[in-house]
């Protein structure tokens, strides 16, 4: 057997009014801005799978968007009420993992 | 012949202690999108890699089981235990061991539910890696029966991809998350059609159900099994599919895809009880 486990969160918390952070099961932590996270939603209205990208005309984020609650989906994902715009996204583990992968790279850059 | 279900209670001796590492349950809440087929095949797969594996079918009124894996050694009875036939290696229970072929087991609910009870409590399964339940469709009686007393590990979610299905999967899903069963994930029966590895594959039934569903659901997708002749002439003639050798068919090999990811999600599962958030509801405040 070769597969590794999916990776999981072993604990979530608030760092400030924008920002949440994961520790992930592999040691790994990450933080997560509700912005970025919104401009990134993977619901079927901000999000066309036919081009793999966010739909033209969605409407604008607010930079200042905050949370009201983020709550997981079964052992997968997580969904986040966010104080404005769209909450119907599901945030899968892997998307977060990819996210913050891409959020580091351009850091470095 | 069949098993007589009971025996006077002078001849039962002391129960055996089981040791199952793991116990998995394979649902759909719907019939016909091959929980059967998909626990015969996840089961070879399983024993394939290694693991000590038991199968129980617990479709009391329509059990398959047994013609997908034919026994080359029929289960016993000694006093009020049943020790449980064997297929390929594999353990097996069910139902069709204690009816005629062809006979129907024509009981009310009360009964199926006791004979269901047996199966928890009284067969001798000895020491297994995976116990794979094979679900009636629906959520009544005997699902509940079984989420409660059968000590689930995890719900493995059988789909097809169409719309129809999905309806009736979601409720078992419902049923698993009322009970506190996690679900390990699902797995999409009847993906696709590839006539020839080098054709464009057919969604007959859709594209993406089973996906979709695990998303709606929060559970991990498992893999997707393809329409293949192969799997039906091995259920019917209770061949294995699989081969010996390491290059297995397209469809062998989509269960060895999928006993992989089974076996990586029930460890991952054995993790969170000790290290990890099974659930959370992080409410937000404001921060200075």
């Amino acid at each position: 057997m070769t597969t590794e486990p999916p990776v999981l969160i072993k604990s979530i918390s608030q760092k400030d009014n924008h920002t949440f952070t994961i520790e992930w099961s592999d040691g790994i932590c990450n933080d997560y801005r509700l912005n970025l996270l919104q401009k990134n939603c993977p619901c079927a209205k901000c999000f066309d799978v036919s081009t793999n990208q966010q739909r033209i005309g969605t409407p604008p984020v607010d930079e200042d968007v905050r949370a009201k609650r983020i709550t997981n989906v079964g052992r997968y994902a997580l969904r986040v009420e966010f104080t404005s715009g769209c909450s119907t996204g599901i945030y899968s583990y892997a998307m977060l993992r990819k996210l913050s992968n891409t959020q580091t790279q351009v850091k470095q850059q | 012949m069949p098993l007589p279900m009971f025996k006077p209670p002078e001849e039962q001796p002391k129960r055996t202690a089981n040791r199952i590492a793991h116990t998995v349950a394979i649902a759909a809440g719907k019939g016909g999108v091959g929980k059967s087929s998909i626990t015969a095949n996840l089961a070879m797969a399983l024993q394939r890699a290694g693991y000590s594996v038991g199968v129980m079918d617990t479709d009391i009124y329509g059990p398959s089981i047994r013609q997908m894996l034919p026994e080359e050694q029929m289960p016993e009875q000694i006093g009020e235990m049943l020790v449980p036939a064997i297929s390929k290696g594999i353990k097996v229970i069910s139902m069709a061991y204690f009816r005629q072929p062809g006979e129907a087991t024509a009981v009310r609910a009360p009964i199926a539910n006791g004979m269901v009870t047996q199966f928890i409590k009284n067969v001798a399964w000895g020491n297994l890696d995976y116990l794979l339940i094979d679900f009636p469709p629906g959520t009544g009686d005997i699902q509940l029966t079984l989420t409660q007393q059968a000590n689930l590990t995890g719900a493995i979610m059988v789909t097809t991809p169409q719309e129809v299905a999905l309806m009736d999967v979601r409720k078992a899903a419902n049923l698993f998350h009322q009970v506190n069963v996690p679900i390990l994930g699902v797995i999409e029966n009847m993906s696709y059609y590839q006539p020839t590895p080098s054709s464009e594959r057919v969604y007959i039934f859709g594209k993406g159900g089973g996906k979709h569903l695990a998303l709606e659901i929060g559970a991990p997708f498992l893999g997707s099994i393809p329409i293949d002749p192969e799997i039906c002439q091995c259920s019917d003639n209770g061949k294995s599919l699989f081969l010996d050798q390491p290059v297995q068919p397209p469809a062998a090999q989509a269960f060895i895809d999928v006993a992989q990811q089974v076996v990586a999600h029930v460890t991952t599962l054995n993790r969170i009880s000790k290290e990890c958030l099974s659930s959370f509801n992080l409410i937000w405040k404001e921060m200075p």
